[in-house]
C-alpha cells in the first residue's frame, strides 16, 4: 500500500482528533472564562426528550429536534450533573489527549478518583450521552466503548492510528476467530478490500459457521457479527465500508420482530442515538430472515411471547415501518405469532443456510 | 320485724370506705399518690413562705428481695417553714384539716391528701407514721404516731424534742405498694414536677439505688397568691345560703356561755345592774358591743327583763314581719309572745341585727368585683329591693338572687391575683434547660375566668435540640401538678389533637414538646382523681388561643428553618462543585492558573433558590 494513502489515514484521524480537542478547548474555555470573571457557567445542551426527537426523512434516521435546556452551575439541582459533565469532558479530553481508551464501566469508576460522584452506571451512562450531544460525537470519538463486542472477518486491510501502533497494517481474514470492532479498529484508516459486499448477521454461532464454510470467499464477503443489537463502533463500521469502500450491506437476522428492529436500526438508527448522525447505513438491506419465510421455508418455529407482540404494536407505530418490507413483515408476524431462530435452518443440514438460503436470498437483494 | 341499726361513722372511717376515690386504689396507684401528696405538700407549705423548695423523696424496700407488692418506707423531707408542734397531731392525724381551704391557688385542697397516705400505709403495714418539724431551725419535734380510724384522732406512740439545725418537715410512713409497676410513673412525677417548677430542687433516691436529681434552675419564686372574696359567678344557691349564715344572727341561744359573754362586754362580770342600770350602760357602750350581746341588749329591753329574769327563759323566735317576739317561760312553764313596738329604740337594732346585711352591703363586702353602683345595678336586673335585709329573704327570692347572679353579664372577670401561674421566663428557663430545643416559644395569656373561678392559661412549644423525633409530646399540668394518667378524654390533649399541624408546617414525627399550664383556683376535673380536665368552653378557648400562638410562631420558625436549610446545603454545594469546575475547565481551557471563582461564591447569598 502508498506512502501517500498512510499518510492520508493518519491525517484523516489526526484532523478528526484535532477538531475535537479543540471543540473541548473551546467548551473549557467558556466555562473558565465565565468562572473569572465571577459568573456561573452554564451551557446548552440538546434535549433528548421524547417531543425532541423527530424523523428526519431526508436523512432516514432520527434526529433531535431544536429544543435545548440550560444546563447551570447557578442552579442547585443542576449543579451536581454540571460538574459530572464537566469532569466527563475532562476525562474526554485527557482521553483522546494521551489516546487511551475506556469503556463506559472504566468511566463509572474513573469518576471516584475525583470526587465526582455517579449514583450508579446508568447515571454516568446518562451523562456520556449528554457530552455526545452537546458536542455532536459519537462517544467512540472520545475513546469511549460499550464492553459489547462485536466482530469482522474478510479481506479488508486496516491502518491502525493507535498509539505504538501507527502506521502498521493487518488483513482482517488473518485471524480465524476473526477481529474484535474495538477502539484500534475504530480510529483505524480503512485501506483496501477485494469484497464486493457486506454481511452483518445477528449471531457468533452463525459468524463463525459463515467463516467455516468460506462465505467470505464465495460470496466475496466481509463478515461482521453484530452480537444481537449492533454496538455503535459496528454501526459505524458497517457505515465506514459503505461509505469509504462502497460496499453493500445486507443485514441477516432471526425470523422474528427484534431481529427486523435490529436490522432497522443499522440502517437507520435508533431514537436512543437521534443526537448523533454517523451510525447509519440508509442503503443496508434487510433480507432476511422474514416472516414470509418462515412458511416459505419451513422453518421450525417457537410461539411468540406477550411482549414479542407488543413490540409489534410499539413498532406500527414508527414512521420507518408504513411501507414495503418492513410494514409487510410486521404484519405477516402478527399474524402467524410465531418466530424462528437463524439456528432453524439446520434442520435441514448445518450446510443448509449456506448452500441455499444465503444465495437465495443475496440474489433477492439485488432487487430490494 | 328486724331493727335497722344506724351507726354514725367518722369522717375517717369514710375515706376508709371511700380509699378509692381519693387515689389508693391498688399498691401501684397508692404508692404514686403517696408520693405525690407528701411532695406536694412539701412545695405548697415553701410556696407559702416564699422558701425556694429543697425536697427529698426516698423510697426504700423493707426487704428487697421480696417480690412486688410488698412494704415500702416512703420519706419526703423539705425545707419549708414546718408546723407547729401542736398543729402536727391534728393535721397529720385527721381528715379535713387543712390550712388551704380559702379561695386561692395552691395544690393541695381538701385537707386530706396527707392523712390519707398514712391511713392507706397504717391498713396495710400496721406500722406508725413519723413526723418531725422544725419552725425555728433549733428544735425539732419528732411525732411518731397511729390513727384512731374510728374517732378521727391520732394516737401518739412517742413525742420527742430534739436539736436540729434546719428548719423543714419530715414525714415517714411505710406502705405496700408495687415499685416495679409504679416506678417509670413516679419517676415521669418527678420529672415533670421538676420543669413545672423550675425553682425547686428534687431528688429522688429510688428502691433500686438510683438517684434522680433535678437541680434549681431559677431563682425567683414566682410570686405568692392571695386569699380573696368568691366572684358572683362562681356561687350557688346553696353558697348564698351559707353566706348569709354566717353574716346575720340566728336567734342567739340564752345559755350561760352568752349570759357571760354580755356581762363581760358591758363590763359586768363581776357586778349586778338593774334593768334601768344594764340599759344605760349599754347605751354608753353600745359601738364597741359585738352582734350577738346587742341582740340580747335589744331583748332584754323588749322584756324588760334583767339578767336573773333573762336566764330563766329560751328564746323561741323573733318574727319581725309580725313585729312579735315569743319566748318560753321555764318558770311558768309556758310560752309567752308580745308584740315589739316600733317606737322602741332597739328595735331598729334588734331589726337590722337579726336580718343582716341590706343586699347592697352584703353584696359589696362579700364578693369581689362588685362596687356600690354595681350593687345597685345589679338589684334592679335582679328585681331585688337594695335595701331588703338579706337575712329577710325568703326562699324563692334566694334563688332569684342567685339566679340573676349567674344571669347578670356585667361583672368584671375574677380577680386573677389569687392565681400563681408560673410565668413566661422561669417557664422558658425550666424549658430550655430541660429539652436544650432548637426552637422554644411560651406564652401566658390574660386571665379568665369559667363559672366565675378566674382561670390563666400558661403555654410552652418547643422543637428540635435534645428532643427525640416521634410522637409529639404533651405534658399537662394543673396548679403545677403533672396530670400522668387518663390521657385520652383530657381537654388540653383535645385541643392539640384537633390542631391541623400541617398547617405549621409540623410534621407527625416532629420533635416537638408542649407544656400547658392551667391554673386555676378550681381545676374541673373529670374524676376526683385530678388526672384531667374537663372540657369548659372557656378554658378550651383559651387552650386553643394560646396554642395557636404558638404555633405560629412555630410555623414562622420552621419556615425560616427550611429556608436556612437549603440555604446551607446550597452553600455546601457550591463549595464541593465549583472548585472542582475550576478545576476541569483549568485542564479543558489548557491554562496554567484556576479561574478566580471564589467571587462567584460570595455571590452565593444573592442567589434565589432555585429548584425544580
Ligand atoms: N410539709 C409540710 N410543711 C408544712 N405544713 C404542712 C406540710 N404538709 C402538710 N402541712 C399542713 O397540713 C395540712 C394538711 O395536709 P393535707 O395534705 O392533709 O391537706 P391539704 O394539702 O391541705 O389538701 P389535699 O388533701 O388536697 O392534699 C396542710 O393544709 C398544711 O397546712
Ligand atoms: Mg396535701
Amino acid at each position: 500500500m502508498s506512502k501517500s494513502k498512510s499518510s492520508k489515514a493518519e491525517k484523516v484521524a489526526t484532523a478528526k482528533r484535532d477538531s475535537l480537542l479543540g471543540l473541548l478547548k473551546s467548551q473549557g474555555a467558556q466555562i473558565y472564562n465565565d468562572l473569572d470573571k465571577g459568573k456561573f457557567p452554564q451551557f446548552s445542551v440538546p434535549s433528548r426528550s421524547v417531543s425532541n426527537i423527530v424523523y428526519d426523512k431526508k436523512l432516514r434516521q432520527y434526529v433531535l429536534g431544536n429544543t435545548a435546556s440550560l444546563r447551570s452551575s447557578r442552579n442547585m439541582s443542576q449543579l451536581r450533573s454540571f460538574t459530572q459533565l464537566m469532569w466527563l469532558a475532562f476525562f474526554a479530553n485527557r482521553l483522546v489527549h494521551e489516546k487511551k481508551s475506556s469503556t463506559l464501566r472504566d468511566v463509572y469508576y474513573s469518576s471516584q478518583a475525583f470526587e465526582v460522584e455517579f449514583e450508579d452506571q446508568p447515571e454516568s451512562d446518562n451523562i456520556i450521552v449528554d457530552l455526545e450531544a452537546v458536542l455532536a460525537r459519537p462517544r467512540e470519538d472520545f475513546h469511549i466503548f460499550p464492553e459489547e463486542r462485536s466482530s469482522v472477518f474478510g479481506d479488508l486491510t486496516i491502518e491502525y492510528t493507535v498509539p505504538g501502533y501507527e502506521g502498521k497494517r493487518t488483513n482482517l481474514s488473518d485471524h480465524p476467530d476473526g477481529y474484535l470492532i474495538g477502539p484500534s479498529l475504530s480510529s483505524a484508516e480503512l485501506v483496501d478490500t477485494s469484497a464486493e459486499l457486506v454481511i452483518a448477521i445477528e449471531k457468533g454461532g452463525l459468524f463463525t459457521r459463515f467463516i467455516e464454510e468460506k462465505v467470505d470467499k464465495k460470496f466475496k464477503a466481509i463478515i461482521v457479527d453484530t452480537a444481537g443489537q449492533a454496538p455503535r463502533a459496528t454501526r459505524y463500521l458497517l457505515k465506514r465500508l459503505h461509505e469509504q469502500m462502497k460496499l453493500p450491506v445486507v443485514i441477516l437476522t432471526d425470523g422474528d420482530v427484534y431481529g427486523e428492529h435490529i436490522a432497522m436500526v443499522i440502517k437507520s438508527g435508533s431514537a436512543n442515538a437521534a443526537h448523533l448522525r454517523e451510525l447509519t447505513v440508509p442503503d443496508a438491506k434487510w433480507v432476511g430472515v422474514w416472516a414470509s419465510d418462515i412458511e416459505k421455508y419451513k422453518l421450525p418455529t417457537i410461539p411468540m411471547t406477550e411482549s414479542d407482540i407488543k413490540r409489534i404494536y410499539d413498532l406500527q407505530k414508527d414512521p420507518r415501518y408504513q411501507e414495503g418490507i418492513w410494514k409487510t413483515e410486521l404484519e405477516i408476524f402478527l399474524k402467524i405469532k410465531r418466530k424462528a431462530e437463524l439456528e432453524a435452518f439446520s434442520k435441514y443440514g448445518l450446510t443448509n443456510i449456506t448452500d441455499i438460503y444465503l444465495p437465495q436470498k443475496l440474489e433477492l437483494a439485488k432487487s430490494l | 320485724m328486724s331493727k335497722e341499726v344506724f351507726n354514725q361513722i367518722s369522717p375517717s372511717e369514710f375515706f376508709y370506705r371511700n380509699r378509692d376515690l381519693a387515689g389508693f386504689s391498688n399498691p401501684t396507684r397508692s404508692l404514686y399518690t403517696a408520693v405525690r401528696e407528701f411532695v406536694e405538700n412539701g412545695l405548697d407549705a415553701c410556696d407559702q413562705q416564699g422558701i425556694l423548695p429543697d425536697i427529698h423523696l426516698r423510697i426504700e424496700a423493707m426487704d428487697p428481695e421480696k417480690p412486688d407488692p410488698k412494704p415500702y418506707i416512703l420519706t419526703v423531707k423539705d425545707n419549708g417553714p414546718g408546723m407547729d408542734s401542736k398543729q402536727i397531731p391534728l393535721a397529720f392525724g385527721t381528715v379535713l384539716y387543712g390550712s388551704k381551704f380559702g379561695l386561692k391557688q395552691a395544690r393541695g385542697m381538701f385537707g386530706l391528701g396527707a392523712t390519707m397516705a398514712i391511713l392507706y400505709g397504717q391498713i396495710t403495714t400496721n406500722k406508725p407514721v413519723t413526723v418531725s418539724s422544725s419552725v425555728d431551725g433549733k428544735t425539732m419535734h419528732e411525732y411518731t404516731m397511729m390513727l384512731d380510724i374510728q374517732k378521727n384522732k391520732p394516737v401518739i406512740m412517742k413525742h420527742k424534742p430534739t436539736d436540729t439545725a434546719k428548719k423543714g418537715l419530715n414525714v415517714s410512713i411505710t406502705l405496700d405498694g408495687d415499685y416495679s409497676k409504679a416506678g417509670s410513673k413516679i419517676r415521669d412525677y418527678v420529672y415533670q414536677t421538676s420543669l413545672i417548677t423550675p425553682y425547686a430542687t428534687i431528688t429522688f433516691d429510688d428502691p433500686k439505688g438510683e438517684k434522680f436529681q433535678y437541680k434549681r434552675i431559677v431563682d425567683t419564686m414566682p410570686p405568692a397568691p392571695t386569699i380573696i372574696r368568691p366572684h358572683p359567678h362562681g356561687v350557688d344557691v346553696e353558697t348564698i345560703r351559707r353566706m348569709i349564715a354566717d353574716t346575720h344572727y340566728q336567734v342567739p341561744v340564752l345559755d350561760n356561755a352568752m349570759i357571760e359573754k354580755v356581762k363581760k362586754e358591758l363590763g359586768l362580770s363581776k357586778k349586778n345592774l338593774n334593768f334601768e342600770g344594764i340599759m344605760a350602760r349599754a347605751e354608753k357602750k353600745w359601738s364597741s358591743l359585738s352582734r350577738p350581746v346587742r341582740v340580747i341588749v335589744a331583748v332584754m329591753s323588749f322584756l324588760n327583763m334583767d339578767f336573773d329574769k333573762i336566764m330563766k327563759i329560751r328564746l323561741e323566735d323573733i318574727d319581725l314581719i309580725h313585729k312579735r317576739l315569743s319566748y318560753y317561760d321555764f318558770g311558768d312553764a309556758k310560752l309567752v309572745t308580745l308584740e315589739m313596738p316600733k317606737s322602741n329604740p332597739y328595735y331598729k337594732q334588734l331589726a337590722n341585727t337579726v336580718q343582716g346585711d341590706s343586699l347592697i352591703t352584703f353584696l359589696t363586702k362579700r364578693f369581689q368585683r362588685i362596687g356600690q353602683a354595681t350593687a345597685i345595678k345589679f338589684s334592679e336586673f335582679a328585681n331585688l329591693k337594695a335595701e331588703k335585709r338579706i337575712g329577710s329573704f325568703t326562699n324563692e327570692e334566694l334563688v332569684q338572687l342567685s339566679d340573676s347572679l349567674q344571669k347578670y353579664e356585667d361583672f368584671l372577670t375574677p380577680d386573677p391575683s389569687c392565681l400563681a401561674p408560673l410565668g413566661e421566663e422561669p417557664l422558658r428557663k425550666g424549658m430550655l434547660q430541660f429539652f436544650k430545643p432548637d426552637f422554644l416559644e411560651v406564652y401566658q395569656r390574660s386571665a379568665s375566668a369559667y363559672s366565675g373561678f378566674p382561670f390563666v392559661i400558661e403555654m410552652g412549644i418547643a422543637y428540635g435540640g435534645n428532643i427525640p423525633p416521634g410522637k409529639m409530646t404533651v405534658y399537662r399540668f394543673a396548679n403545677r401538678i403533672p396530670l400522668l394518667y387518663d390521657e385520652g378524654s383530657d381537654v388540653v390533649l383535645k385541643v392539640v389533637n384537633e390542631t391541623d399541624w400541617n398547617r405549621y408546617k409540623v410534621k407527625n414525627e416532629s420533635p416537638v414538646v408542649i407544656v400547658s399550664h392551667i391554673c386555676s383556683t378550681r381545676i374541673p376535673y373529670k374524676t376526683v382523681g385530678k388526672e384531667n380536665v374537663a372540657d369548659r368552653e372557656e378554658i378550651e378557648k383559651e387552650l386553643r388561643l394560646a396554642l395557636q400562638y404558638l404555633s405560629r410562631k412555630l410555623a414562622t420558625y420552621m419556615s425560616k428553618r427550611g429556608l436556612a436549610e437549603i440555604e446551607k446545603k446550597r452553600a455546601n454545594l457550591y463549595l464541593k462543585y465549583l472548585p472542582l469546575i475550576a478545576q476541569f475547565s483549568t485542564e479543558l481551557a489548557g491554562k496554567n492558573k484556576e479561574p478566580d471563582y471564589k467571587k462567584v461564591i460570595k455571590d452565593l447569598n444573592n442567589v434565589q433558590v432555585e429548584e425544580q
